[in-house]
């Protein structure tokens, strides 16, 4: 059974073991890093470190894999339509209008290897976190508890309706339904058989899962929701935090005060 | 033994859609009483309102539901028109005929615990708890597992041991092997068995199966028309074929074939189970007797 | 039976993607008017199987005869003329506003003029028995009316062959009996019937012939008598025969004949048995 969504790819490694908290703050320092620094060579550097930090979370080469070929197409646009859009400094070659210069190859591959490693920041968060500690570290965090269920439900969800999506499809064209043929806004229409069986049948599942949940006692009043396996910080992901922190802090300090890593091809 | 469920002449019509829609009732006055630790098996042709009154005792019908109702479903003491239907969970529980909106989670423990933390049950406790059901219902392995990776025999009984971990003192169960393969059927069979034998619980089971509920049940209820239509043990009801048939409802093959016989030999067989069926026909009563005529 | 090959498999095998071998070498002849149940545990085989049959699955190595010509080359609106699909979960198909455009659907499909679609729909509602509900939503009627609709959908296709996929789970008796009459029917109409289903009794009853599927091989395809009689290899795949059929079983050490498969059976052979004694 093709699970597309569970993500989470169980291993023993220190990022597995750091809290859920800590990745996010992880995720959105990456976040910040890479776009305040627009240098090719630190670009390389962090997806380098990026890479680093995988392996050592144990990650098998297909999770590796995986991140590449969802992002690679997008990061090859980026650079291309930035290099073909955005010309600065002079020219190495001319094709037609447009004109491709060293720089602005460098500042596209800067754009191109941002969103890789941004992806995998987040796939290296979203990889070593199973997903009651995910929506834990959310409702930690003070998120309600119930956005938290509505999440873990539609996790949880996913790869059952991508399989009644296929049983639906099976069944219409088994009496006939031919869409192979059309494209574009014809072929959604021929589809329509599939949709409409498909919102109700969601719709009648959703009944079911409601009423699951309130057999459940779900909805309680008065009462605090506990949990079986909570999220603690231990000391070492205060220490985590902390490194995080401070990296941003020195790297912001770099960049703004001294223009380290500004510019896309020289360092300062 | 006390009376755990009281159903006093239970009317119920689901919402209509639009507002001069005539209602159609469901439950036409059902009167039902179950012991404390009876096992009740409920019959009764699809449609007939089976579902609904499952609903009806953990109070889903009518709190959740909407619709019109009259009469009273008194449950451990609990009015369900007036008691919040989280609270009348802890005391019913229910299991529905499909595992795959049941496992709301992503690993049996988490759905197990899940009824545990929402009534905010401390850690400790929940662990216990959750080794105990685990263990209750053979899934003790299985614990880190994902629903994706269940059997829906292994899915049911997830669903019966996050019920069991709440402790309510009635289990229900409605049609509870109807989407499962033989295998599954036996081990979703074998698990009621035990809490049955181990925990005697109070179990109310809506099954087709004649042939488990003349193994399981203390009782057999059938229903028709929205009301209850035959009482009695598995004996009394099974023995009447020719109306559990035109009622629309299947008897364990040794009931056909002992009615079949009376009729050939003028005997009056009653069986309900295989064993009886084969001691009695290899029996003096059988063709061990001795210069039998027909 | 006519004799003629209807559905044939040739050392079938297939994987899904990324997956173990569902299907190991799989290779059979159902006969044109055959009546076969096909029984084993979820996960053996038995849907696989049966989707190559209308091409929903191609093989991965092998080859799938319809009428003795190779399904690959077909596309799936040709092969559905010939093979109808019931799936098990009615609400899997049901998408239109009215029982009567749900019925059309599949003869619209084919093409059909406008006047013999009407007539095909028609004729299903009736032998359904679906006609007070022609114009109301299928989605909304009882579980065992979407069950009728879903199949009077395909039955309206008027293909030769039909595989049904547990057709009976969640109906009660009479609504089993009901349905099984009707495939009889179907049966003595002359078309091929292909049945899936956990059900022993109404395999017992109703299927002349069966087939066994474990861990994608062919275990046994014979007449069901033959087949019920193979007591070990049922249960090695955990296969249990009506209560009738155990019973007779063990009373033959009895002098009760070997392979009954219903009541009236054992009945017939024990009034036998007791006169004799």
């Amino acid at each position: 059974m093709p699970i597309v969504v569970d993500l989470y790819t169980k291993r023993e490694s220190w990022v597995h073991r750091a809290d859920p908290r800590v990745k996010l703050i992880f995720v959105g320092a990456s976040l910040v890093l890479l776009l305040v620094f627009k240098n090719l060579f630190i670009m390389l550097g962090a997806l380098a470190l990026m890479h680093l930090l995988h392996w050592s979370a144990r990650m098998p080469v297909q999770k590796f894999w995986f991140i590449w070929k969802t992002l690679l197409p997008v990061g090859i646009m980026m650079t291309t339509l930035w290099v073909i859009f955005y010309p600065t400094g002079t020219p190495l070659l001319e094709i037609w209008i447009v004109k491709i210069t060293a720089l602005s190859i460098a500042q596209g591959l800067v754009l191109g290897l941002r969103i890789m490693s941004m992806a995998f920041a987040v796939f290296a968060w979203l990889y070593t976190t199973d997903q009651p500690s995910l929506v834990r570290s959310f409702v930690k965090l003070k998120m309600p508890f119930e956005w938290g269920l509505v999440l873990a439900l539609a996790l949880r969800y996913i790869p059952t309706f991508q399989g009644m999506y296929g049983i639906i499809s099976d069944a219409q064209q088994a009496r006939g339904l031919d869409y192979s043929e059309t494209k574009g806004f014809k072929r959604a229409r021929a589809m329509m058989p599939i949709f409409v069986a498909m919102v109700i049948s969601s719709l009648r599942a959703s009944d079911q899962l409601a009423k699951a949940l309130e057999s459940r006692a779900f909805g309680v009043r008065g009462v605090r929701r506990t949990t079986l396996r909570d999220i603690h910080f231990r000391p070492v992901d205060y220490a985590y935090t902390a490194i995080l922190l401070g990296v941003i802090v020195v790297s912001l300090y770099l960049n703004i005060a001294l223009d380290f890593g500004k510019h896309a091809i020289r360092l300062l | 033994m006390s009376k755990i469920v009281s159903v006093e002449g239970l009317h119920y019509a689901y919402p209509t859609i639009h507002p001069d829609e005539e209602k159609t009732w469901v439950l036409r006055g059902v009167d039902l009483e179950v012991e404390e630790r009876e096992f009740l098996s409920i019959m009764g042709p699809t449609g007939v309102g089976k579902t609904t009154l499952c609903l009806a005792l953990n109070g889903i019908v009518p709190q959740s539901v909407g619709g019109t109702i009259r009469g009273d479903v008194i449950v451990d003491g609990l009015n369900t028109k007036r008691t919040p239907v989280p609270d009348l969970a802890q005391r019913v529980g229910v299991i529905f005929q499909e595992p795959e909106t049941q496992l709301f989670n992503m690993s049996v423990e988490s759905e197990i615990a899940f009824g545990l933390e929402s009534l905010g049950t401390p850690a400790e406790e929940i662990e216990e708890r959750v080794e105990w059901a685990l263990a209750a219902v053979g899934m003790s392995e299985f614990r880190h597992r994902s629903p994706f990776h269940l059997s829906g025999g292994q899915k049911q009984r997830t669903a019966i041991a996050a019920i069991l971990a709440m402790r309510p003192k009635i289990l229900v169960l409605d049609e509870p092997t109807a989407s499962l393969d033989p295998i599954g059927k036996t081990e979703v069979f074998s698990v009621v068995r035990e809490l049955r034998r181990q925990h005697g619980m109070t179990i109310i089971m809506v099954e087709f199966e004649s042939e488990r509920i003349a193994e399981f049940s203390d009782r057999v209820v059938v229903l028709r028309d929205g009301q209850v239509a035959l009482e009695g043990t598995p004996v009394e009801i099974f023995k009447q074929v020719p109306l559990m048939h035109e009622i629309g409802l299947a008897v364990p093959q040794v009931s056909e074939l002992a009615d079949c016989l009376n009729q050939q030999h003028a005997t009056d067989y009653v069986f309900t189970q295989l064993d009886e069926a084969y001691d009695t026909l290899t029996g003096p009563q059988g063709i061990a007797a001795k210069g039998s005529q027909q | 039976m006519t004799g003629k090959t209807c559905l044939e498999t040739r050392d079938l095998w297939f994987s899904y993607e990324d997956g173990p071998s569902a299907l190991n070498g799989i290779s059979i002849n159902i006969e044109d008017n055959e009546f076969v149940a096909i029984i084993g545990q979820n996960g053996c085989g038995k849907t696989t199987m049966v989707k190559h049959f209308n091409g929903l699955l191609r093989p991965t190595k092998g080859q799938v005869l319809l009428y003795g010509e190779d399904i690959v080359g077909q596309p799936m609106g040709t092969l559905a003329r010939t093979v109808g699909y019931v799936f098990q979960n009615p609400d899997h198909q049901i998408f239109n506003a009215t029982t009567r455009a749900e019925i059309a659907f599949g003869p619209t499909n084919l093409g059909l003029s406008e006047a013999e679609v009407r007539e095909r729909t028609d004729d299903a509602l009736e032998r359904f028995g679906l006609m007070p509900h022609a114009d109301r939503q299928p989605a909304m009627l009882g579980f065992g009316l979407r069950r009728k609709v879903s199949i009077a959908a395909v039955y309206a296709m008027q293909t030769p062959v039909l595989i049904l996929d547990e057709p009976t789970t969640g109906l009660d008796y009479k609504s089993t009996l009901e349905l099984m009459e009707l495939i009889t029917d179907l049966h003595w109409q002359g078309r091929t019937i292909i049945l899936i289903t956990h059900d022993m009794r109404i395999v017992a009853e109703y299927a002349p012939r069966c087939l066994l599927i474990c861990d994608g091989k062919i275990l046994a395809h014979d007449d069901t008598r033959s087949v019920f009689k193979q007591r070990e290899l049922l249960q090695s795949t955990h296969i249990e025969v009506p209560q009738i059929s155990e019973l007779g079983r063990r009373m033959v050490p009895h002098g009760m004949q070997n392979g009954i498969l219903t009541v009236p059976e054992f009945c017939d052979a024990y009034s036998g048995l007791k006169t004799k004694s």
